[in-house]
């Protein structure tokens, strides 16, 4: 399905429908990041940039941040709804991290006080790697709809 | 009297390498040329108004070649509502989906007679602002390709009054000084009289900024922007004029406003989609857009009720009430009514159709 690209999920950590992990850490608060399958599609980030300042509540679909990398762009969402804590601040100088070490180092924000809907339910790596089956046909639609544009 | 341009380069908020080797090409390239003053700032639309970089935009008197990452409209009225103002000069080196432009000048030329915009009550310094888009080209050669021919053409203005005025009357000593110069303040070989470029560098201190950014050639001052931003973005200057009077109360990454106005005049020069940023319409982005797969929520609502759930973001999270469609119900109310389409209804359906 990625072509030759060989794809590493950690089980170690939960996933969502817009391709971040989420893993709860030793403080109690939940930590987010892009899945392998989010880096292979933007390849090596330049910019990254938050829409809004920790800390503060968002909802599950908000738009929190935007993305540049060599051949992408997009806006960034909130997998969830709850308190977002803070940001990765070393990845504002530098976000190569995101590219060179994304379960880890890479990481994004992290956020507390999280409530679950049936639409934000995480998924663990075999709900997700079922997702990435379901989800192949539009990620192609948008890669190739945008190229013959 | 020998006539030197001033190029700003306004570098990029981002660290993206590519970025950076273009503005630096670019200003190696045109210490290369005569006549040309160089001066290198941080990003035009974060630069506060009082600061150097913005002063030493301000001390540009003449005519004035700035290079950014902005969109044209977008890099002219950030400097306008700095009090740096002029005629848009033309320029030859656009981005590629622009000349969709071309098609349309009688269409623009109608609608211009039927609403008064603002800047056509105002009075407008004498000289041009050329606006270079960095986002036009990938090769450093063609921007200074594009600033040689500026040049020559303010160059030429100033030759041809020296003809009319001076032409033929100059004695035979002058004319073998002037090819055997004796000193160093001799004009140069090429005529012009012009000495080597120079290059100011203002080094990047400033945070990034987000605020709206209004074209007054698009303005007709109708307020719609004033009833509708909650925040206190907007005010009026002493001749009831909308103007942005606390840019800094704008909520980071909220483009509500720029989707109810009207005539499409609020710009939002970070905003990564084009149309809001300041393109000229028809504008596609190069890099593929992956929205839709990082979490994007459903498409199909109009520009009015993504203005009205964006303000609400905003308000909820600043922990005040959400007021969903207030204030843009009469909007629609008046649209509705048994009135015949006019061009409000014209230009939002453009705009739902746009986005």
């Amino acid at each position: 399905m990625m072509g030759e690209f060989e794809a590493v999920f950690p089980v170690d950590r939960n996933y969502h429908r817009n391709h971040m992990w989420s893993q709860r850490q030793s403080s109690g608060t939940e930590r987010f990041g892009f899945s392998a399958y989010a880096v292979r599609l933007l390849q090596d980030v330049y910019f990254l940039d938050w829409a809004i300042d920790a800390p503060c509540n968002i909802t599950a679909g908000q738009e929190i941040g935007a993305i540049e990398s060599k051949k992408a762009e997009s806006s960034l969402y909130s997998a969830m709804s709850g308190s977002l804590v803070q940001f990765n601040e070393n990845l504002m100088e530098d976000p190569s991290a995101i590219n060179v070490d994304k379960y880890d180092a890479g990481w994004l924000f992290e956020m507390d006080d999280l409530s679950l809907t049936d639409d934000t339910q995480p998924l663990d790596v075999e709900g997700y790697l079922q997702l990435l089956v379901g989800v192949w046909e539009k990620t192609q639609r948008t890669i190739k709809g945008q190229m013959n544009e | 009297m020998a006539k030197r341009i001033s190029v700003v380069v306004s570098q990029g908020p981002s660290k993206n390498p590519v970025k950076r080797k273009l503005e630096e090409d670019i200003v190696a390239g045109l210490l290369f040329e005569n006549g040309i003053d160089v001066t290198v700032v941080p990003n035009l639309y974060d630069i506060k108004a009082d600061g150097t970089g913005m002063l030493a935009l301000k001390s540009i008197n003449g005519n004035m070649i700035v290079c950014s990452w902005l969109f044209e409209r977008a890099a002219h009225w950030v400097m306008d509502r700095n009090d740096i103002s002029g005629h848009v000069g033309k320029v030859l080196l656009e981005n590629d989906d622009d000349e969709e432009d071309e098609d349309q000048p009688e269409e623009d030329a109608d609608e211009s007679e039927t609403k008064a915009t603002v800047v056509s009550k105002r009075e407008i310094p004498n000289r041009k602002i050329y606006c270079l888009d960095f986002k036009a080209s990938t090769r450093a050669d063609d921007f200074i390709k594009e600033v040689k021919r500026i040049q020559q053409e303010n160059l030429v203005q100033v030759v041809s009054l020296g003809d009319v005025v001076g032409g033929g009357l100059v004695s035979n000593s002058a004319q073998q000084r002037f090819e055997s110069p004796t000193n160093d303040t001799a004009i140069t070989k090429d005529g012009t009289g012009i000495e080597p470029a120079t290059v100011n560098r203002i080094e990047n201190s400033e945070g990034r900024r987000w605020y709206p950014v209004i074209d007054y050639s698009r303005c007709t001052n109708c307020m719609e922007c004033i009833d509708f931003c909650l925040f206190g973005v907007y005010g009026v200057d002493r001749i009831d004029t909308i103007l942005v009077e606390q840019p800094d109360n704008c909520r980071k990454g909220c483009p509500a406003c720029s989707r109810v106005c009207p005539e499409n005049a609020i710009m939002f020069p970070q905003h990564k989609t084009p149309a809001i940023a300041g393109s000229a319409e028809g504008n596609a982005s190069m890099k593929i857009d992956l929205s839709q797969l990082f979490g994007a929520p459903a498409e199909g609502k109009t520009a009015d009720e993504i203005a009205a759930m964006e303000r609400d973001e905003q308000l909820l999270a600043a922990g005040r009430d959400a007021v969903g469609m207030q204030g843009l119900e009469r909007r629609h109310a008046v649209a509705t009514a048994d009135e015949p389409k006019d061009d409000l209804d014209q230009l939002l359906d453009q705009l739902d159709d746009f986005e």
